[in-house]
């Protein structure tokens, strides 16, 4: 099958995932990953913790942990979906950064994505894919942020490549 | 709809979604980065296309009372929030959706970058239990609040319901200025293009970062070392 021999024009496929982003919204609302990850930890945390988890006010009072959270779904389908494109298409193999470098970008990069999403209560999706569209206040905040921050990261990325 | 029914139809939705990037190599980080960096605007006009058919269909729904729009307030730790992310997702060379989608592919370093996301998340909620702001959704108002560094809340809609004109037409006005930013993208692309015939061959089938003259050596150096990261 073609679909899965070739490179997809990355406009075909973003503005195909725009259309279907368009019925989400109207049906439980717009496209979003930081929810779900966020809902994925603290269910997590509470398997890991037990009763000493109920003693974080976060979780209690700005996050209560509910495996029938739809966001948590999404993630769930992108991996998926990425597997069996994967699979298909014979592109699935198991790879790993080879330099310490990579693993301590991979790790501080994480981190900051973890706390940045918690702290603003959106990721790169929602502000390009949900709050900018949708004409909030909060979406030109953001892009303003990740921009900035894109251009910081861009210039430490620059400088170790460099190294 | 149920709480099954919307998790299903998310489901539904986030394969589609996985699939599509899977197959198109389409990545946020390099939207942002790669544009930056090596000046090539691949990922960035398929954010811009993306951007300009949901803010026409969001607003065009918001204006007739469709749809459901996110409503929480914003402040500083919007802007804050994503630049610590925008930093961490160009370091990861993954950004949320990214990770998801080379986690499916077998990256190992896109499962570690989940696995600390997931940990700067937990750690954060720990702080957050001390200080308490950002507000909790709860005890958002939706106006502003500067002892919280927060703005309130607007959208399209209530745009429209403070001025009388329809969300559509805000909506259009932003789609117009994402357009001209795309047709700028595309017109440097040109010119890009033409200095390069002016003075070598066009190699066929090369792709902008690596047919760039000014910047290819560096690109090439760059996407090769970032071959095995999760966001590459």
């Amino acid at each position: 099958m073609e679909f899965f021999q070739k490179t997809l024009d990355p406009i075909i496929a973003l503005a195909a995932i725009a259309v279907l982003d368009i019925f989400l919204f109207l049906t439980v609302g717009a496209w979003t990953v930081g929810g779900g990850e966020t809902m994925m930890t603290g269910l997590a945390a509470k398997f890991v913790m037990g009763d000493a988890f109920n003693r974080i006010p976060f979780w209690k009072l700005a996050f209560p942990p509910d495996p029938y959270y739809w966001k948590i779904y999404i993630s769930l389908g992108m991996v998926f979906g990425a597997f069996v494109g994967a699979m298909l298409s014979k592109e699935f193999y198991w790879r790993m950064p080879h330099r310490v470098t990579e693993w301590v970008m991979i790790t501080i990069g994480g981190l900051l994505m973890g706390i940045g999403i918690r702290l603003a209560f959106v990721c790169n999706v929602s502000t390009f894919f949900g709050l900018t569209p949708e004409m909030n206040l909060g979406g030109y905040l953001a892009v303003s942020g990740i921009l900035a921050g894109a251009w910081v990261g861009t210039w430490i990325y620059k400088k170790t490549l460099e190294d | 709809m149920t709480p099954i029914a919307e998790c299903v139809a998310a489901f539904i939705f986030g394969t589609t979604v996985g699939l599509l990037v899977q197959r198109s190599r389409y990545c946020n980080v390099a939207a942002l980065r790669d544009a930056m960096l090596f000046k090539t605007y691949r990922n960035t006009k398929a954010m811009l296309v993306a951007m300009i058919i949901m803010t026409v269909g969001f607003t065009a729904f918001i204006t007739i009372g469709a749809g459901k729009p996110m409503r929480f307030d914003v402040g500083l730790n919007t802007f804050i929030g994503l630049f610590l992310f925008g930093i961490g997702m160009v370091l990861a060379g993954a950004c949320t959706v990214s990770t998801w989608v080379k986690a499916g592919e077998g990256n190992i370093g896109a499962w570690w970058a989940l696995l600390f996301t997931f940990v700067g998340m937990f750690l954060f909620s720990l702080l957050w239990s001390f200080v308490y702001w950002p507000p909790a959704p709860e005890t958002m108002t939706g106006n502003p609040n500067l002892a919280g560094l927060q703005l309130g809340f607007a959208n399209a809609a209530t745009l429209q319901s403070k001025t009388g004109i329809p969300a559509i037409a805000f909506g259009l006005i932003q789609a117009l200025v994402l357009a001209a930013i795309y047709r700028a993208i595309v017109r440097r692309e040109r010119r890009r293009a033409d200095a390069r015939a002016a003075v070598e061959p066009m190699e066929s089938g090369a792709c902008d970062a690596w047919a760039d003259p000014t910047g290819g050596a560096a690109a090439q150096g760059a996407l090769a070392s970032a071959a095995d990261s999760p966001g590459a």
